[in-house]
């Protein structure tokens, strides 16, 4: 009896044991520190150092069992944790090869969405971002369901999902970081995403992938809209939104020590706003909904060489005035002013993605119509500092 | 009837004489399963054999090759990081994944709990043992054993291409050690820290890498410690994978006149280099003709 305590004893040590320390989850962190300054005729503390506190990410990544991931992703920014991320991936085992992924994450809406900030070449967030998506890119709640197409001779697949709808509104609410408000602004009206790609081999050096996206849904209940001081003219019960786009990555590796990409992206905004219109000779005070198109979208081109260092440009166009408060004539819903961005930047990376330093400086201008005060043009110059504490990633396209 | 019957036949037979879907991660390991597998694998590899095999982009078009694929072949010991991504994105559910490490007597270990000043792109001990004959002996072993195991019918024919490849292996392994005794206990340099089963193998005397630990760039310091090293042992030789970049050795030969040998290290590394034994043959008489 005392022989089978002891071998269970074992068995029960080395099943509880072995476990534990071979499978331990990936734990990364990453920590940012952005130092600035902003230039420009208007810019208030004008060529002032600004030490931004630093930020903080902490990633948890692994599978789940044999058809499963589980992503988690904590940000700590000034003084606040916030879930930038949490999400389940189902890999394989379901009919059809379909992947599901269910959570909070950044939608594929465009390849570069999909990347964390901290993983592009450049520091900026691409200015059309920031007019449709909101300040921290399109980030939802929701399901996305992945199809991989039967093409033969080249990779591709496609991606349909249904979200909450939250960084769509963060554009037009009023106090975007007000949870409720932006809860309360569409209702109960998902939207839906939808992106379609394919990859190309061009050589053994070269590949390019392309991407179509669309996403559909409802921006506002038009009860939003009855402001005191406002009569409504012609809402009808939501306001709908259409955003379709079209994206790009090229890349050319001759060799593990360089690499030439080039990556572009627009969307153009089809949608139901609300506006002043004074096209009819009416009191100016009469809320019009009407459909606008707006466009935004970013080129950019980045050098790697010598495996530690890279230089950089991109160019930034987007209707809507970068820095607006939003509303429901502001951003995504402005279609009579644009913004204009070009910046450069040099990286260093010491020991592959460790440790990166980058300098960066954006021009933004502004085209301003309608009466509107001219917005001065503003440059920023920053140094950003980024550390990655974690196991070694495979290098992503 | 008789068409019907034609193409009963027509599925039967392609059922029976199916070929095993093969994917490789590296060139070598794609020449050793088409020695054994021959006509009855329909294989392809990942990285080519002028890439580095640690820094593989992760590229849907490989996805692509692994979604039909029943077999995958890999080095193991954490040389691959990239693959467990792919085969995820390739979704395919039966691929059964086989590490050729499984039985290496594996050399440089870390004892202690790995932090990154270490470098991490060994943690699981060195992964390059594919670079010393005797043990690409045992990997055709596991790769006989895993062909057999997928297609069992065809165990004779496996088994009688492994014995006559090993049996040519048996002999170029004496020619390569002949050839090699002019090398035994040489002092060498070798930029990455790849040569440990080699070198074991043929009693090379490794005193020191280019890069300060696996994977990290070589830095000015210890630039100079090489220097220093190359010069108090009169060091004739740095060897070093043709995909790496020279400037640091170049650098190094420059001061202490050390000839740098960049070699291939995967079929089709370099012009010429066709199959496993060219590549070593390439190696051995480039390293014994310059120590
Ligand atoms: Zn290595």
């Amino acid at each position: 009896m005392k022989f089978w305590l002891t071998i269970f004893s074992i068995l029960f040590f080395y099943i509880q044991v072995k476990p534990q320390s071979n499978v331990n989850p990936n734990i990364s962190l990453i920590g940012t520190f952005n130092t600035q300054t902003f230039l420009g005729k208007d810019v208030i503390d004008k060529g002032k150092l600004i030490f931004n506190s630093p930020e903080l990410e902490l990633f948890i990544d692994d599978y789940l069992n044999p058809y499963a991931r589980g992503t988690v992703d904590i940000s700590f920014e000034d003084g606040i944790f916030g879930v930038e991320e949490l999400y389940v991936s189902i890999v394989r085992g379901l009919p059809l090869d379909i992947q599901i992924k269910a959570g909070k994450y950044l939608v594929g809406f465009g390849k570069l969405n999909q990347v964390h900030a901290h993983a592009w070449p450049f520091i900026n967030r691409p200015l059309f971002h920031q007019i449709y998506f909101g300040s921290e890119g399109f980030n939802d709640i929701g399901f996305n369901f992945s199809f991989i197409l039967p093409t033969e001779s080249f990779y591709s697949s496609l991606d349909l999902g249904i979200f909450k709808g939250d960084a769509i509104s963060k554009t037009e609410v009023a106090d975007p970081d007000n949870s409720d408000m932006v809860n309360n602004w569409r209702g109960t009206n998902p939207i839906f995403v939808g992106r379609l790609v394919s990859f190309f081999t061009l050589s053994d050096y070269a590949n390019i992938e392309v991407g179509l996206n669309a996403s559909y849904g409802v921006h506002a209940k038009s009860e939003n809209y009855i402001k005191p001081g406002f009569e409504l003219g012609l809402a009808d019960n939501t306001l709908n939104y259409f955003y379709g786009g079209l994206d790009f990555k090229y890349k050319y590796r001759p060799n593990q020590y360089t690499a030439l990409t080039i990556q572009g992206g627009g969307l153009l905004n089809h949608r139901d706003a609300l506006g002043i219109y004074t096209s009819t000779g009416f009191p100016p005070n009469i809320l019009n909904q009407n459909s606008i198109n707006t466009f935004g979208g970013y080129l950019y081109l980045d050098y790697a060489f010598k495996k530690q260092f890279s230089v950089g440009v991109k160019y930034d166009y987007t209707d809507g005035i970068i820095g607006d408060n939003p509303s429901f004539y502001s951003l995504s819903n402005d279609n009579q002013n644009h913004t204009q961005g070009i910046s450069g930047w040099f990286g260093f990376y010491p020991v592959e993605h460790t440790l990166i330093f980058r300098l960066g400086v954006q021009h933004l201008s502004f085209t301003t119509k309608l009466g509107r005060i001219k917005k001065e043009s503003e440059t920023s110059i920053t140094l950003k500092m980024i550390f990655s504490l974690g196991p070694h990633k495979a290098h992503p396209f | 009837m008789k068409k019907i019957l034609t193409i009963i036949l027509v599925l039967l037979s392609s059922l029976t004489f199916a070929k095993i879907n093969v994917v490789t991660t590296t060139t070598i390991i794609y020449d050793l399963v088409k020695n054994i597998g021959k006509d009855e694998v329909n294989i392809v590899y990942l990285c080519r054999g002028n890439q580095d095999p640690h820094f593989l982009e992760v590229l849907p078009s490989y996805m692509l090759k692994l979604r039909k694929a029943d077999l995958v072949f890999k080095v193991g010991l954490g040389l691959e990081k990239w693959l467990p991504q792919l085969i995820d994105g390739s979704r395919n559910t039966d691929i059964k994944e086989i590490d050729l490490s499984k039985e290496i007597q594996k050399l440089e270990v870390p004892t202690k709990r790995l932090n990154a000043s270490y470098g991490d792109i060994h943690p699981y001990g060195n992964p390059h043992y594919y670079l010393a004959p005797n043990q690409v002996k045992i990997m055709l072993t596991e790769i006989l054993d895993a062909l057999i195991s997928e297609d069992p019918d065809k165990a004779d024919y496996f088994t009688k291409n492994y014995e006559k490849y090993v049996k040519k292996l048996d002999s170029k392994i004496i020619d390569w050690k002949n050839k090699m005794k002019t090398a035994e206990s040489k002092p060498v340099v070798f930029f990455h820290a790849s040569w440990i089963y080699f070198s074991t193998e043929f009693n090379l005397n490794i005193k020191g890498y280019v890069e300060p630990k696996p994977g990290i760039p070589p830095s000015p310091s210890h630039n100079a410690k090489t220097i220093r090293l190359v010069k108090k042992l009169g060091i004739k030789l740095i060897v070093m994978e043709n995909y790496y970049d020279d400037s640091a050795p170049n650098q190094i030969a420059e001061i202490t006149g050390v000839k740098v040998l960049k070699v291939p290290v995967g079929i089709w590394g370099m012009e010429g280099i066709n199959s496993y034994f060219d590549m070593m043959d390439y190696i051995v008489n480039n390293i014994t003709a310059n120590i």
